[in-house]
């Protein structure tokens, strides 16, 4: 398969996108919104980043094998991540004896 | 055949486009293997993130949003320079992708530069651990650890920024020289994969460190 050729107009769009993106989190980031905070702060860069990714990074052109990758390590991510904050999270749930 | 092209295609593939999806995957392994890297730092924030939330609110209100948000923007500037010499180079304007690499260098400069100062400004607020700390704050030990992880992931992110930039100043030169043309400029798509990783990687850190204490 050859490499996909994007065209520069789509690039564009994205920049565009990245750049309202980032002011919108900026004026977000000034409402106080306590622990939801941070989430919208993730979500929005989570938009970002797949933006990214997927124009810039050409990961919507790609053959299978490439988008299995990136899925792959992001599944592995999602699951070191959530193990471990579920350790945690719930430490303080049961008592332990002794301590 | 050009003698670019005998000593673009290596022996062990049969096409161009097979060493093209090698190396794509190649980079992509890569950069598998640097989500982890940055990941063990995020989760390491985000477990102390939750237990301090209060010190880690007041840490990221002494970040510099202004600097901060100009260098994301400049950032993703960069990013378009470099996905536009990509496109340059694969329809063979050699001198538009030097062009565009050589800015795409220089705008990555900018950024390190605005790094730099905002370290300056972090160090005259007395706000760097382990050389000069003081907060008045009774959670001054979280902010302190805030600014440790804030330290280390942008300090390691701006290593990923000069790697890079080393590499686009190599790979605009090579261009320059003629190496690279529409039917080969594999090293090219690869450079950019990890310009717009190093780029992910900015967004996160934006979010986690400037954005949640901007209320405060």
């Amino acid at each position: 398969m050859p490499e996909a050729t994007v065209s520069p107009r789509i690039y564009f769009l994205t920049y565009a996108a990245l750049l309202c993106l980032t002011l919108g989190t900026v004026l977000i980031g000034y409402l106080d919104l306590g622990w939801f905070s941070m989430f919208v702060a993730v979500a929005i860069a989570a938009i970002k980043a797949t933006l990214i990714a997927a124009f810039f990074m050409h990961a919507l052109y790609e053959k299978v094998v490439i988008r299995l990758l990136i899925g792959g390590a992001l599944l592995w991510f999602l699951i070191l991540i959530t193990l471990t904050m579920c350790d945690y999270i719930t430490r303080s749930w049961l008592p332990v004896p002794g301590k | 055949m050009s003698s670019t092209e005998i000593l673009a295609l290596r022996e062990q593939y049969g096409t161009s486009d097979q060493q093209r999806e090698v190396s794509t995957i190649g980079m992509w392994i890569f950069l598998a293997t640097e989500v982890m890297f940055f990941g063990g730092l995020f989760a390491g924030f985000a477990i102390y993130r939750m237990y301090y939330t209060q010190g880690f609110m007041e840490g990221s209100a002494e970040m510099e949003i202004i600097l901060g948000s100009v260098n994301t923007a400049v950032l993703i500037t960069s990013s378009l320079t470099m996905a536009l010499s990509v496109y340059n180079i694969s329809i063979g304007k050699q001198f538009r992708t030097y062009l565009l690499l050589l800015t795409t260098a220089v705008l990555g400069l900018v950024f390190l530069g605005i790094k730099f100062t905002e370290y300056y400004l972090h160090y005259q607020h007395h706000k760097v651990p382990g050389i000069w700390f003081e907060s008045s704050s009774p959670h001054s030990g979280a902010i302190e650890l805030f600014f440790v992880y804030y330290f280390c992931m942008t300090g390691l992110h701006a290593l990923h920024m000069i790697i890079g930039i080393s590499i686009v100043c190599v790979f605009a030169i090579r261009t320059a020289l003629g190496r690279f043309n529409a039917r080969y400029h594999t090293p090219i798509s690869i450079l950019g994969l990890y310009w717009h990783f190093v780029d992910i990687v900015w967004v996160f850190l934006f979010g986690i460190f400037y954005i949640s204490g901007l209320h405060r």
